[in-house]
This record gives C-alpha cells, structure tokens and sequence, in this order.
C-alpha cells in the first residue's frame, strides 16, 4: 500500500505555561517561561535550591467527567489524559472514527508514586530494629496503603487510561522513559497512519519528573545540566490521512511529512528546556504539538537515552 | 514483504534457564513454581512465585546492577544466549532492539532512616553516594545490552504490562518483514518477585493464595482456579530475513508470521468481558499472516488462571475458531512457569517453538476439571504429539491491552 499523507488535527497539551494547547501555545509565543519552585521535601538537602517547573491550574475533574477514574491515576496519568482528551476533542475523535480503527502510541516517564500511597505503608513495616521489616510490611503495611497501588505506578497506566476515556481500541504501543522512547511512538503513530493500519492515531507522552524521588535520580546522575529544571507535562495529537481530513472538513493543523528516531552519539538536546523545562518522556509530544501551531517547522530533540528524534511538519496542503 | 525467520532464541525462566532446559521441562510438564525464597513472605498472603534458580554467569557490571534488579540480569543472559545462537557477535545500525518490561525496582529498605521514612536523608544518601541505587529505569537493560554488544539504531523499551514481550516481537517482525530492519533482538524481561510486586498484585485479588497447592497452584482454566501466580524470567529472539538467513547458513527455528494489537477500552483490571478486545487481536494477527482459523494447528493460550481473564479468553478463542476450535489443542504453559508479566509474551513466544520444532506441545499439568466457560481443547496429562504448521500465542494485558502473534514451522524454503 502506498503510504499516504498524514496531518495533525487535533492537539492537546498541559504544560507549565499553559492548560491547554492554545494556552500553551500562545505562551510559548509571547516568549513567556515557566514559573518554578523549591520542593519541600528537598527542603535541608543539597538539593533544597533546586527548583521544578510549576503547572497551571488544572481542572481534571470537570475535564475529565467524575472523581471515579482519578482514583487510579498517577500524577503523570492525570496529565496524560488531559492532553489527550483536548486532543481527541479537537479531532472530533470519537465522533468520527470506529475505536477500533484508533491506535494509542505513548510514551511514559520514570514511576513516581505519591508519598501520601507509600509513607502510611513504610510507617507500618518498621521493625524494633528501626528497620524495614518484610514480616510487618505483610501483615500491617499493605493493608496501610491504596489497594489501587499498582495502577498508580504501572508504567502502561497513562496511556491505557488514555484508551478507556477516548474509547480507542485499536492497535498500540508504549514505551518508556526518555525522550527517544516516546519518538518512537511518533514514529510508529505516524507509520500506522501512512500505511493504513489504522485510520487514526493519538500519539503522546505524559510524565512528571518534577517528584521529588525523581529530582534526586536526575540530579544524582547527571541528567539536568546547569541551569535546567524538570517539569511536569503532557502533550498528545491526533494524527489521521489528508483525505479523510478534507472528507470531513476538518482543518488540518500541519502536515507530518516524516518522523523518525535514530542512535546518537550527541549530547542531550531539548529544545524546550530554557522555558518549559525539561520534560523527558513528554517532550517530543509536547514539541510536536507546539509546532503544528504556528510557525510550522521541522522539530528535533536527543534524548538522554542518545536516540534522536526528528519530526518534518509543513503547513497542510 | 519478507518473511521473517527466528534465528536465535534465549531463555531464563523458574523451569530452566536455557532453551534446552526450558524446552525439556515443558515438555515433561516440570512446574517451576514453590514458595517464594526470594523474601520472607511469612505475612504475605501470597507465598508461591516461579522463581529463577541458578547462577546466570553474568559480567561484573551487569551483576552488580542485578543484585538490585534481578530482571536485568535475566535480561541480559536470555539476549546473550539468542544471539549466540544467531551467531551475531555484535548489534548493528542496521539492527532494532526491542525489550518488554514493567515495573521499576524499589528498595523500599532504603527508604527508612533512623526507624521513619525519610525522605530527606534518602535524597542526602543518593547524593553522596552512600546508596548507589534506589530507583532503576526500565531502560536499564536496554543500555546495558547496547553497551556490551554494540548500539542498534533503535533501542526500545516497552512497558506494555502483559503484552510487552509479545509487542516487542511483532514490532520486531513487522519491522524486519517491511525491510526498515536487518536484525531485530526483541523479547521480555520481568520479575515482581519482590515485596512491592507480590504485594501489589495481592491487594488488586490477582493472586492465588492457595499456597498449599504449591507447585500445581497455576491453574489455568480449571473450576478451582484462584489466580494467577507471578513468574520471572527473561525470554529474547533474533529476527532476521528468511532468506538472508538461509543464505548465511543459518539454522532457523521457525517463522514469525502475524501479529496483532489491540485495546480493551474497558477497565484497568479486568477484561471486556464480551472478549472483544481479544477477539479481535487473534483476528487481526490471523489476518496479518493471511490465514484462515483453521490453518492453526496449535494454540498457547494467555491462561493466567484467575477466574475472569481465562473464560474470557476461552469465549474469545471459541468465537474466532468458531467451528475448529475442538480441534486446535491448546496449552497454557503459566501453569508451569507462572506469569511472567512483561516477559509472559515472550516466553511463550519460545514455548511454541517447542511443538514447532520437536513435535510437542507442552501440557497444562494443573488441569483436572475444566472451569464452566472455559471449555477448549486443553492439553492435559501430558505433552502431546503435534504436526502442524501455525501456532498461536495471546498476550492480554492489565489495563487493557492485547497481543497475538502467529508463528510457523520452517518449511525448508526459502
């Protein structure tokens, strides 16, 4: 089959300088930059200067329908769905096109369970020794924490809730937790459009490296230059052919001429870091996203796992 | 489009770790599962896991992460051996590299300081050094491998839950059958044998607690399953063009064929109970490898053995083999090694090599009465003598998501 030409339609984001895509967007192009604070809970560490991005407010409960699916989600997971229900939207996803025939390809971040889930659980296992007792970890700690613990941390959470939400049933790959693995889900959402596996794709990444655990892994080795900060975010688009675009008359916010993901020998390079921070696994998504909006442009990052992404996008024919 | 030939396979499962050993104790219906050792789970609920035995022989920088994180060093020796058996001395940029994995390894130990968790001096300790390592990627492998045997051009770590092994194989398929790829070493890895894992999975119920059952405690499909059992291991293939690998000389162990994806949409935990989601990823990899359901002879089914994923899977089967499913004999090899999460997919990917290249299919040993609704035509007893030419595996996933892939029996042609 011949590959066919794909474009954007829909574009969802959670970002620090925005809720939203147009949000996002417009103050990416104003040159605003993310406001950022200390965590406390780094707070008399050598790390208690270090500073994350900090994420607009956020209505996940209106946006999303109900408290009942919050309940299972991580952090990650409830920007995930934010930026991918704005996305679906934009699309008209669910509107015009049988779920089966929607793929979800993702990437997702390094796990990060909530403290609130994990330091009722510890509290419970420790032992006279003052130590962690697996003993007490199985008969007092477990029944201390979320029974939903595992949802929480699963890495394939974010994405499958994406799918229960947006009732996309199709094909579906994710991949975690650097850049490059969140590039080759472009890659494989933008294939599966070309080749006609699938008629449309939500393609993205969520991550939160703004925890503190995370923090202290980043800055312990050596994945924030000088300078950088990490930031929470989401970004999420809907990738589907030109024709059924024009079918529906649904504008087309740039073409995806190509996408794809090598080994690099280059340092880490993210060209969102100065002003968004350093989001990781959402970064190709949200960098994609910003570029459907005006101008238009190529867009490429190296992630810390050495795979450079690289995306062409043009104005829609 | 290529065909794409199996030129290495490798294993580290709780049965045997290498193919050989794998291969025997499935065929002799040898379960490898018995109480944990790996913690003391006296209070655990749960206290039955498919454990690994034996040393891996592993290089000292793979070792000394594994001793943290026992899946990567399974990792490592099951790519090790499939590449040996491939003959590939080296990852090129012409190869892909594609693992399955999971859930990042915790310490939960190092968490508590002075008798309080403490976040704080976790941090301070992290920094200074005094504890190497308190969180590891699920990359971790990835780079490892790609450190010691030479970087592809993409190296890949999916975290697709139970369908991840299964994911990684047909993405490798697909990627050399469409020529984007020369060689692709694809697979799963995992183990949750650990206490945030066991634990984990006993508060969601998906556990069997019916540890005096012991080895036989997997049940799959049968009227007194309880649940699953949690397994680690490792399982990797090399994938090459078939006719690139014939003419190097290679001795090809069967032909990946089909592959198909597809999303429940429907709950985090428990599966669409019409069986849509499954149904329709049997479909689609029989339709990628243009066949029809009666052309497959053999079928190693997801069988975890809890109570709704198996009948779900067996109503699934019965639809898509509507007619022929009486005869397509179907083995549910977790029985043996327990579920193996990321690698399960994987696994049995190098279980079905087993009918295909000896002529047997592994029993499920576990199974003495068949559940209501889970009627197939199981492989009991014993291991039974097989002739065919496709098999089936299926992969289905918490949260939804669904893996099948098609293998078949080398013809000799090229």
């Amino acid at each position: 089959m011949e590959a066919a030409d794909v474009v954007v339609t829909g574009i969802g984001m959670v970002t620090p300088l925005g809720a939203t895509a147009p949000s996002t967007g417009d103050g990416w192009r104003v040159g605003q930059s993310a406001r950022r604070r200390t965590l406390s809970e780094l707070a008399g560490t050598p790390l208690e200067r270090a500073e994350v991005g900090v994420l607009p407010e956020l209505d996940a409960v209106g946006r999303l329908g109900g408290r009942r699916m919050l309940k299972y989600m991580s952090d990650a997971s409830v920007l995930g769905c934010l930026a991918a229900r704005e996305a679906a939207e934009d699309a008209l996803l669910k509107q015009r096109f049988r779920p089966e025939r929607v793929g979800i390809y993702s990437g997702t971040g390094l796990a990060a369970a909530n403290v609130e889930d994990v330091v009722p659980m510890l509290r419970e296992s420790i032992g006279a020794d003052r130590r962690f007792s697996c003993r007490l970890f199985g008969e007092r700690g477990l029944a201390a924490t979320n029974p939903l613990l595992s949802f929480k941390i699963l890495a394939n959470m974010p994405p499958c809730l994406v799918s229960i939400l947006e009732h996309v049933k199709g094909p579906n790959f994710i991949f975690t937790p650097w850049e490059g693995q969140t590039g080759a889900a472009f890659e494989q959402a933008w294939m599966a459009v070309a080749n006609g596996e699938v008629d449309a794709a939500l393609a993205g990444g969520a991550d939160n490296p703004a925890y503190p655990a995370t923090v202290v892994y980043l800055r312990k080795h050596g994945l924030l230059r000088d300078g950088e900060y990490p930031s929470a975010g989401a970004g999420y688009v809907v990738m589907e052919r030109a024709e059924s675009a024009m079918r529906d008359d649904r504008r087309a916010h740039a073409q995806v001429v190509r996408v794809d993901l090598q080994a690099s020998d280059g340092g880490s390079r993210d060209p969102l870091a100065a002003r968004v921070g350093r989001t990781f696994a959402a970064a190709p998504a949200i960098l994609v996203a910003l570029a459907c909006q005006a101008p238009i442009g190529p867009v490429s990052l190296c992630g810390v796992d050495r795979q450079e992404f690289r995306a062409e996008l043009k104005e829609p024919s | 489009m290529r065909r794409v030939a199996i030129t290495g396979f490798g294993v580290v499962s709780p049965v045997g770790v290498g193919r050989e050993a794998f291969w025997d104790a499935l065929r002799n219906g040898r379960s490898g599962i018995g109480r944990i050792s790996r913690f003391d789970c006296t209070t655990f609920a749960v206290q039955l896991a498919g454990e690994v035995k034996g040393e891996l022989a592993l290089p000292s920088e793979v070792a000394d992460v594994a001793a943290d994180d026992p899946k990567v060093g399974f990792a490592f020796a099951a790519a090790r051996e499939a590449l040996a058996g491939a003959g590939v001395e080296e990852l090129s940029a012409e190869a892909l590299l594609h693992v399955g994995t999971s859930l990042e390894a915790f310490d939960l130990e190092k968490v508590i300081h002075n008798g309080e968790p403490d976040f704080r001096a976790v941090a301070e300790r992290c920094l200074s050094g005094e504890i190497q390592r308190f969180q590891i990627p699920l990359d971790t492998a990835a780079r490892l491998l790609c450190e010691t045997f030479g970087r592809p051009r993409q190296a890949l770590t999916n975290c697709s839950a139970c369908a991840a092994g299964a994911q990684a194989i047909g993405h490798g398929f697909r990627s050399v059958r469409s020529e984007l790829f020369e060689l692709a070493l694809c697979g799963g890895f995992d183990s949750m044998i650990n206490p945030l894992g066991v634990g984990g999975f006993q508060l969601l119920g998906a556990l069997t607690a019916d540890n005096e059952r012991g080895p036989g405690a997997c049940r799959p499909f049968d009227a007194a399953r309880s649940g699953t059992v949690l397994g680690e291991g490792a399982a990797m293939l090399v994938l090459e063009p078939l006719e690139k690998a014939r003419a190097d000389g290679k001795h090809i162990l069967a032909e990946v064929c089909g592959y198909g994806s597809t999303l429940d949409a429907y709950s985090l935990s428990a599966p669409d109970p019409d069986g849509d989601g499954a149904t329709r990823a049997m479909r689609a990899a029989l339709e990628d490898a243009g066949l029809r359901p009666d052309q497959i002879a053999h079928i190693n089914a997801h069988g975890t053995g809890t109570r709704l994923n198996d009948e779900v899977e067996a109503l699934a089967i019965r639809r898509v083999f509507e007619g022929v499913w009486q005869h397509i004999p179907v083995s549910s090899t977790k029985s043996m090694t327990g579920h193996l999460i990321a690698a399960a997919g994987a696994i049995e990917a190098g279980a079905c090599l087993l009918p295909l290249l000896q002529g047997m299919m592994p029993p499920n040993p576990s199974l003495s009465r068949v559940g209501s609704g889970c009627e197939l035509a199981h492989v009991t007893g014993e291991a039974a003598a097989f002739d065919g030419e496709y098999v089936l595996s299926n992969s289905f996933g918490f949260g939804g998501q669904n893996a099948t892939l098609v293998l078949r029996r080398f013809d000799g042609r090229g």
